[in-house]
């Protein structure tokens, strides 16, 4: 059906794709035969959204003998996924391993569908935790307790055409200030183009933005979830985007879908600020627009201060409630955090540019991705200087999907002259509420 | 509802040491005998009214009163308990339901008076005989009812959505820009869908109450020198009175359930959120926030506006229907 683009969420970028060729194929059949051979494997199965999912489970599956992955790829999360894994819990049919998104963890873990890792954690040979970035981790921990292992951390940064950028004689802006200024002069110089849009289905992109701007929508340090999603910060950036819509300065539009793919497409627009696996995700969906894209780091707020970023996308292993190897589950994610065969496997399916939450491996992921499309530039580099400034702190709410739909419905009748998106921001924590109330979480709401 | 319970019987006590004269005892066998009828008869439908009706209410109400919870954060180990109201001030507090409510309301107020005088329109327009094809007709205003509702939606959406919709391109044309799923023409692309399917329905709901009409009445009002116009709108009309009444309740209580042509075309406009209307809402309080406590006091709520609602359109049109016979 044609005209059933799905317009919920930016996860679904990090979608199913059909997985690549002849390679997987072949080495699939080489480990199930293997697999079958020993007939002592522990079997378990998981359950991904991830392009190159595939091609680490075969990898996997070829090199260990003890334990053998039943891979089943399934939609992205805001696609059926996350209903997918839910039902399944219900009915206690869980996979051992199933992928989930950061801002979905607190979610999954307070239904009980993710396991209290803590202990497996900490079992694990050689020390899991300390190679993990802690940032990545402490958004998985909640309450001292490890819910899920982060796969990759994604901060956001800035994508833009270097030939445009050449073309307008056009700076690339270190500030927001420059930002705004760079966007009326795209306007100026190109009536029909424009810097960026404002995703109107952006609720994860405008949560990266208010993180950046020192925002805190959720916090539990004090034994309750704080919800203020309309403080300080985040009216400030609310502000900002208002600014340029208001000015006509940016497209204010979908991010999913025919019209935002025809804006990249013809070059209508200059920049997209998304996280470090859209790299990967433009590679696979815009090959013909080879040499045309560089990548720099997200405006800041103020020269002066100390740099920050937030994060778009990125994704956790957690083993499920059902699982009856938690060990040998505890086992498999170990391995695809933090084994370079696994980034390797992943970044060879050519359409993942995945930054590791384990730092060991960004010199892995700098090799094995092809810097081609990107003109030689050294992308894990940059994406390594960017992943240092993520702002620690940040928490995700229980019922995130939920509050950033109440978001993008109020983001797109803005779109459409109703209301502003400090409204639509404010409607998302009054939608929000009654959520966690009924839960019966305790609450309390403190806008600063 | 009929009361058949046999404490009704008129059976004498058997306290009393009257025994019971020979007449009585043959009315008796067969009242029993009625009864026994009766029972047969009725346990099918009792018998379905508990099973999809009777116990997923109670479940909902069951749903609605306890919950699995966890104190504090959430992350602890979950039991259930009894929440009292807890779960139904969330959702009155919920301006997303509460504005679901609302746009659910306006379109019923849009939708049911357009389906009622429509439906009525055609019904009497064919039994005055002015279409001429009338089997034709009435085939072909019946036709959309029997497409599923799904597929309506469907065949609308595409019909709906520019760049593939042959309407709106032959509008364009003639330099019409009509955006049907823009913020205030979306409900009313609804109501129309709406109508389309269920408009031939209800005609013929019409149409035969209209046949039911005694013909001297209104050969009587012929005599008596009425138009066909007013023939249909002093004579015909107030006589199937009892129809509109009952097709105007059961468009409500349909209406009130919107949920499938809004969940589709949720996929293609923003401008249908996720929470559009009751039903939408509590299909996604269950299936997407995983807040089934939440989602039952919904249904609860929309249960209890349902029947309040109907009680009120029946409480109402009987009265008027009384002091309308009072003044005659």
């Amino acid at each position: 059906m044609p005209g059933l683009p799905g317009r919920r969420s930016v996860l679904g970028a990090i979608a199913v794709l059909p997985l690549t060729g002849a390679l997987g194929a072949c080495s699939g059949s080489e480990g199930s035969r293997r697999s079958r051979g020993t007939g002592r494997a522990t079997r378990i199965t998981f359950w991904s959204a991830l392009r190159g999912s595939q091609e680490v489970v075969d990898a996997f599956n070829r090199t260990h003998d003890r334990i053998q992955v039943d891979f089943q790829q399934i939609p992205a999360g805001g696609q059926g996924g996350y209903a997918k894994l839910s039902n399944a819990a219900r009915a206690s049919n869980a996979p051992d391993v199933a992928t989930i998104e950061y801002p979905q963890v607190p979610g999954f873990a307070i239904d009980g569908v993710a396991r209290d890792l803590t202990d497996l954690i900490d079992s694990t040979a050689g020390g899991l935790r300390e190679k993990l970035l802690p940032q990545a981790l402490s958004l998985t921990t909640f309450e001292n307790r490890v819910f899920s292992v982060p796969l990759d951390v994604e901060p956001m940064v800035m994508h833009y055409r270097q030939d445009l950028f050449a073309e307008y004689g056009l700076e690339v802006p270190r500030t927001w200030a420059e930002y705004e200024e760079t966007a009326r002069v795209v306007r100026r110089r190109a009536p029909d183009r424009r810097l960026v849009i404002f995703p109107t289905d952006g609720g994860t992109q405008f949560a990266a933005y208010a993180w950046q701007a020192g925002a805190q929508w959720f916090d539990t340090s004090r034994g309750a979830w704080n919800v203020s999603l309309a403080d300080a910060p985040t009216r400030e950036v609310a502000a900002y985007w208002q600014r340029l819509a208001d000015q006509d300065l940016v497209f204010m539009n979908p991010s999913e879908g025919r019209q935002h793919d025809a804006q990249i497409g013809q070059g209508q627009v200059l920049t997209r600020l998304s996280g470090a696996w859209d790299a990967g995700a433009q590679m696979n969906a815009r090959p013909g627009q080879k040499g045309q894209w560089r990548i720099a780091p997200l405006p800041q707020w103020d020269d002066g201060q100390r740099p920050a970023v937030g994060t778009h996308g990125g994704s956790t292993f957690a083993v499920t409630k059902d699982s009856r190897n938690p060990e040998a589950a505890m086992e498999f994610i170990a391995w695809q955090v933090s084994h370079p065969d696994a980034l390797r496997a992943r970044l060879s399916s050519g359409t993942s540019s995945q930054y590791p939450a384990a730092p060991g491996l960004v010199e892995v992921g700098r090799e094995a991705f092809d810097r081609s499309y990107y003109g030689g530039q050294d992308i894990y580099r940059l994406f390594e200087q960017e992943a240092g400034k993520i702002r620690d702190g940040w928490t995700w709410g229980p019922r995130m999907t939920a509050t950033q739909e109440v978001m993008q419905d109020g983001f797109a009748r803005a779109s459409g002259g109703q209301g502003s998106i400090i409204d639509a921001v404010r409607a998302a924590e009054d939608g929000t509420m009654p959520d966690l109330k009924a839960l019966g979480l305790t609450t309390t709401r403190n806008s600063t | 509802m009929t009361t058949t319970a046999p404490s009704g019987a008129p059976t004498s006590a058997p306290g009393t040491g009257a025994r019971p004269a020979p007449r009585d005892r043959v009315r008796k066998v067969a009242r029993r005998r009625e009864l026994g009828a009766c029972a047969v008869l009725m346990t099918p439908f009792f018998l379905l009214l508990t099973l999809v009706f009777l116990i997923p209410v109670g479940t909902a109400v069951w749903l609605s009163f306890f919950q699995d919870d966890q104190p504090g954060l959430g992350f602890g180990p979950e039991r259930t308990v009894f929440v009292g109201l807890r779960s139904y001030a969330a959702v009155l507090t919920d301006p997303t339901f509460l504005g679901g409510l609302g746009v659910v309301a306006l379109y019923c107020l849009i939708y049911i008076p357009l389906m009622v005088v429509g439906a009525l329109a055609l019904a009497l327009l064919l039994d005055a005989g002015v279409v001429r094809l009338r089997a034709w007709a009435q085939l072909g205003l019946f036709l959309p009812h029997a497409v599923p509702g799904i597929i309506a939606a469907l065949i609308w959406l595409y019909l709906y959505t520019p760049g593939l919709s042959p309407v709106i391109d032959l509008l364009g044309e003639a330099d019409i820009t009509v955006n049907f799923l823009g913020v205030h023409t979306v409900l009313p692309s609804i109501v129309n869908i709406a109508l389309w399917s269920n408009l031939g329905y209800n005609m013929v709901v019409f149409y035969a109450a209209l046949q039911a009409v005694p013909r001297e009445v209104i050969e009587a009002a012929v005599v008596d020198g009425a138009g066909p116009v007013r023939t249909a709108l002093q004579v015909k009309t107030p006589l199937v009175r009892a129809s509109i009444v009952m097709v105007a309740m059961f468009t409500l209580i349909w209406a009130l359930q919107l949920f499938t042509e809004p969940m589709l075309l949720s996929q293609s406009t923003p401008m249908i959120n996720s929470r559009f209307s009751p039903s939408m809402y509590i299909y996604d309080a269950a299936f997407t926030r995983n807040n089934y406590g939440l989602a039952a006091a919904a249904s609860v709520v929309l249960l209890l506006c349902t029947i309040a609602l109907s009680y009120g359109v029946t409480r109402w049109t009987s009265r008027s229907g009384a002091r309308e016979e009072a003044a005659r």
